[in-house]
């Protein structure tokens, strides 16, 4: 129970700390802004009480600060995010703080007003930040937005406790129980993993791992691409196609896609949480939303459901991890305040009414906040989510596919599912191994202009 | 399909007896129906699926297990949520406001340019008419970058207004055009006519061209309604509160969350929107048909 | 199906215009002279429109198209020229040629079918067909692509299931490239084909019965009547709407990104969702800004073709 105490004393140190930390830049803002204007767009949350959550937090703060607050929650629906994004730079207008997905940060980097002072503050409360966010939010030595709390989100496997003792063999409560105490989850790795896939599949109750050009695709790909060692792209931005790994992991997704339903490359990001909630799949990789639906439209279902780590390659494991950053214009009237109040959001209390407020669905950016008590509460069955966020008992890491290649090439390639259609190339298309590298290292050239 | 028998029947001369003309009448009509019975299948079968989820509850949705083109427990829950939870309602007010509006400034507009440009020959006439339509060449898709900045100038992001303003560019060129195909129909002979009664240009659209074009304006008026009640790019784009919204981005931006879709309201969601239009040509089309019956106004 | 012998519509009178006496010169000169500026004022809100938000956003986006991925440098054509060398562009041009081509024709032709037997019903029958025909166009597309992508879902195709009633296999309606193809361009013409019916049969009640009747006279064939009565009058609404539609499913975008989002392996990405994938998703807005213009020489050219014909034959009507 040593950990215990550690987390106590931490959320006591940075309780006091956040307390005073946040009442510092308040003094700016009353300078700066007294009686100002502040123009949000956050993200629209699925759950809607994620976002009553959010408006209280964000009006009480504008109460506080005397910051006249307009408050929009935009939906990632339709992309329509993506467009309010696109429509604002070019106009240089609109919002003064926007929530922005994944890959965004490093296409409006130019635009966005610097956060290093904030990351900076938040890092010496909360640790450090882990690799992706720094990949994804850090352009060319600087933060351009903080990664945010709402939103982000983890998509570990997400499976049937009965259907995969039943037909997989795996007993993933015992290998992944909802306490920091590891299992017996030594094995968890990609055979084991295709194992189980064979056996429900024979079942009639395959795994339900979408191939199409969507996120939940793209991020389950790229983990399994990862933990193979199979990368297309280094961090120099050159093409690193041709290797034994990269041969490997289509090897692979060959024999598993052989115990996947034949549709799966026009499944999208809906498809996987349909597959398991009508109880026709034994596991997905998604997060919690899937679940908290099942507990609402099928109860027996979602009794039966437990989140637990993607599994391991002979590289690692990596969890599919898709974060979300809180961005403030270059071109706002209010970057003082916009930027205490992101800082205000990204504190301890309030990551943890999000989480709380979200059944757990928000992954903070920081581990010293993986341990609040909305994982280990939820259910039933309790403890469905202990295991959605990363646990340092996981030996995980989180992952965005296609990293570490440049991000300006690793968009077009996460966007336009360069791993999934070199999978569905060797399977649908039957196409030899060598033949899809060479057609991605040609892709891949596409993808290099500046 | 097999319409397309009617058009070859056998070479009938016209004074031929009664009987035979009742007996290929008869055929004609029977392939008629049948081939409207074989479309409206075909029209009627994704509306008919939506109703039949419209009304399922989100439990029977999720059970994948039965017939999906049935319902086994009805319920009116989703309608019944939809008018009285939620911004339904007021996506609902907003796009009829926007939608008459658009329609009203799209029949003015075009109908007098229509007027000038069939009848009124002058400097670059014909390059202006051709340059209209060319606009849409340009798709919304890209349109809606630049045109944010127009937006944004005006003060009128995030506001229900800047779609009354904008979505006429959707639709006055093709109205224009149309009118001006249906202007041009109508016999010089009238023009000179309304003359020689000493009417000017004004009166003479008001009274002749707009009552004798009638058809082509109704159906003009249509094509608007239709375009600003389905547009989806702008308002997704330009609209972001919640109370602004019109129809079709508020039901995809409130009813899917995420990965998330409530099935049962956005089927109850589209079918309710689909009334309107509906209704709306109902009764047109009559009164057009009606019109075109009744009016001695074909030369 | 002629119309002289199925409507049941009465004998029009026709109005005396060979009684009318040819107008006064002066009266023609006087209307010659007051008719530029009335003709310019009634003109006028529509030039505003189109300068305001069409002309300006236009000039824009195509100088947006020539700019450098970052947006600071002008680099002309580089971005048409790089498209050009692109392997998944041309997958793209050949998709949205098939697309909007095919699509286009098949509502025309149901268009007109549906248009001519509607025009044939009598009077108190048309208007529940009428209605039910409308249906597809008056849902917004955008959720009724929704319904349609249910209707095809992969794992629990309600078309699937009612072919599996009849012992069919399942159809892999969006997994397989020519399925995937052919059901976007289902959609499309599920969609557009009341709008074209709509126009059509506007165009064909404005056909004069006494053509018909004429042309009876001198013993036409159904098919004659069709050739030589109907599809000449109907011509120029004929060619405008074909060309509108024809432009509108070029630039198509909701339909294949809800369906398929271009998969599988980009089989079905039409310029607007490829312009969006690139533009938007992968932040090279002047590279999306040149797929979507890409084809405007082409429509362009053939747009002024077909309007200077409409122009041509309106004056001669005229």
């Amino acid at each position: 129970m040593e950990g215990n105490g550690f987390t106590r004393r931490s959320v006591l140190r940075t309780g006091i700390a956040g307390a005073a930390a946040s009442a510092l830049p308040l003094v700016n803002v009353h300078g700066q802004t007294a009686g100002g204007k502040l123009a949000l767009g956050l993200w629209d949350h699925w759950v809607p009480a994620g976002n009553d959550a959010m408006r209280k937090i964000v009006m009480e703060w504008g109460q506080k600060n005397r910051v006249d607050i307009q408050l929009d929650f935009i939906t990632s629906v339709g992309n329509k995010n993506l467009l309010t994004i696109a429509a604002e730079a070019q106009a240089k207008q609109g919002h003064d703080m926007l929530s922005f997905p994944t890959w965004e940060v490093h296409s409006q980097s130019e635009l966005l007003e610097p956060m290093d002072d904030v990351v900076t503050r938040l890092q010496e409360k909360y640790g450090s930040l882990n690799p992706i966010v720094e990949y994804l939010g850090k352009v060319e030595g600087k933060w351009r937005a903080v990664p945010a709390i709402s939103g982000s989100q983890n998509k570990p496997s997400l499976g049937r406790i009965d259907l995969l003792k039943q037909h997989g063999g795996i007993d993933v409560q015992a290998m992944y129980p909802a306490s920091d105490t590891p299992g017996s989850a030594a094995e968890w790795n990609w055979d084991t993993f295709l194992k189980a896939a064979e056996g429900c599949q024979k079942a009639g109750l395959p795994f339900g791992l979408p191939l199409g050009n969507f996120p939940d695709a793209n991020d389950w790909v790229g983990s399994l691409f990862r933990s193979f060692g199979a990368e297309l792209v280094n961090a120099k931005g050159e093409t690193t196609a041709k290797t034994d790994n990269v041969r490997r992991v289509l090897e692979y997704a060959q024999k598993l896609c052989t115990f996947l339903p034949n549709d799966v490359f026009s499944w999208d990001d809906a498809s996987n949480n349909r597959a398991l909630i009508s109880g026709k799949s034994a596991l997905i990789f998604n997060p919690p939303s899937a679940w908290a639906v099942a507990k609402r439209d099928a109860p027996q279902v979602a009794e039966q459901c437990w989140t637990f780590p993607a599994p391991a390659g002979t590289a690692g494991r990596f969890t599919p991890y898709l974060p979300y950053f809180w961005g403030v214009w270059g071109f706002s009237r209010n970057k003082g305040a916009a930027k205490a109040l992101v800082e205000y959001l990204s504190q301890r209390e309030q990551a943890q009414t999000m989480v709380t407020a979200s059944n757990g669905y928000d992954i903070p950016p920081f581990t010293s906040m993986t341990d609040f008590d909305a994982w280990a509460k939820e259910g039933p069955p309790t403890g469905v989510v202990y295991n959605y966020p990363v646990r340092p008992h996981h030996k995980a890491e989180q992952f965005i596919a296609d990293y570490p290649a440049p991000p300006a090439m690793a968009v077009q390639m996460y966007n336009q599912g360069i791993q999934a259609k070199m999978i569905a190339r060797v399977v649908q298309n039957k196409e030899p191994i060598e033949r899809t590298i060479t057609w991605v290292e040609r892709e891949l050239e596409g993808f290099k202009r500046g | 399909m097999s319409t397309a028998a009617a058009p070859t029947t056998p070479f009938v001369p016209a004074e031929r007896g009664h009987g035979s003309i009742a007996a290929e009448r008869r055929w004609a009509m029977i392939g008629a129906y049948i081939a409207l019975a074989v479309f409206v299948v075909f029209f009627m079968v994704p509306p008919f699926h939506m109703l039949v989820t419209s009304l399922k509850s989100s439990a029977e949705i999720a059970d994948l297990s039965g017939n999906p083109w049935i319902v086994t427990r009805p319920t009116l829950a989703n309608y019944w949520e939809l008018l009285t939870q939620g911004n339904y309602l007021i996506h609902f007010r907003n796009s009829v406001i926007v939608t008459l509006c658009t329609v009203v400034i799209s029949m003015v507009v075009s109908t007098m340019a229509a007027f000038a440009l069939a009848r009124m020959k002058f400097w670059g006439s014909a390059t202006l008419a051709t340059g209209v339509f060319l606009t849409y060449l340009v798709p919304e898709t890209l349109l809606f970058i630049p045109m944010f900045q127009i937006v944004g100038h005006l003060g009128l992001y995030n506001n229900l207004w800047a779609m009354v303003l904008i979505f006429p560019t959707l639709t006055v060129p093709f109205c224009t055009w149309i009118m001006i195909g249906y202007f041009a129909s109508i016999p010089k002979e009238l023009d000179e006519a309304a003359l020689i009664d000493g009417a000017g240009h004004i009166q003479m659209l008001v009274k002749i061209f707009i009552p004798v074009a009638m058809p082509g304006i109704l159906a003009a008026m249509i094509f608007a309604f239709t375009v600003s009640w389905a547009a989806f790019i702008y308002p997704i784009a330009f609209l972001v509160s919640s109370d602004q919204m019109v129809l079709t981005v508020g039901i995809v931006s409130d009813l899917i969350r995420a990965d998330t879709f409530q099935w049962g309201k956005i089927m109850a969601g589209a079918l309710m929107a689909a009334l309107p239009p509906l209704l709306v040509y109902a009764f047109l089309m009559d009164y057009y048909i009606a019109g075109l019956t009744a009016g001695a106004t074909k030369g | 199906m002629s119309q002289a012998t199925m409507s049941p519509a009465p004998a029009l009178p026709t109005p005396g215009h060979g009684a009318t006496p040819p107008p006064r010169r002066s009266a023609m000169k006087r209307l010659a002279r007051r008719s530029s500026t009335t003709a310019f004022l009634l003109t006028l809100p529509l030039i505003l429109l189109i300068l305001g938000l069409v002309v300006y956003p236009f000039l824009y986006a195509v100088y947006l198209s020539m700019l450098n991925k970052r947006q600071n440098r002008f680099v002309w054509f580089d971005n048409f020229s790089f498209l050009l060398g692109r392997e998944t562009f041309w997958d793209v041009v050949f998709q949205s040629v098939l697309f909007a081509v095919s699509a286009v024709l098949l509502k025309a032709m149901i268009g007109f079918i549906l248009a001519h037997v509607l025009h044939a019903l009598p009077a108190k029958g048309q208007r529940k067909w009428r209605g039910m025909l409308l249906v597809p166009w008056v849902i917004p597309p955008a959720i009724s692509t929704l319904a349609w992508w249910w209707l095809f879902d992969p794992s629990y195709s309600a078309f699937n299931w009612a072919l599996a009633g009849i012992g069919v296999d399942p159809v892999p309606w969006l997994g397989a490239t020519g399925w995937a193809r052919f059901s976007v361009i289902l959609v499309n013409v599920w969609y557009g084909s009341p709008f074209f019916m709509i126009m059509y049969l506007a165009a064909l009640k404005s056909v004069p019965d006494q053509l018909y009747e004429a042309s009876a006279i001198d013993g036409a064939s159904g098919w004659q009547k069709l050739r030589y009565v109907t599809f000449p009058m109907m011509r120029n609404i004929i060619s405008i709407t074909v060309l509108f539609s024809l432009i509108v499913t070029f630039a198509n975008f909701d339909i294949v990104r809800i369906l398929t989002n271009g998969g599988p392996q980009d089989s079905t990405h039409v310029f607007a969702t490829y312009a969006f994938q690139v533009g938007i998703q992968s932040g090279d807005i002047p590279l999306g800004a040149s797929v979507s213009l890409f084809m405007f020489p082409l429509l362009a050219a053939f747009a002024i073709f077909t309007l200077r014909g409409v122009n041509k034959r309106t004056k001669e009507m005229a």
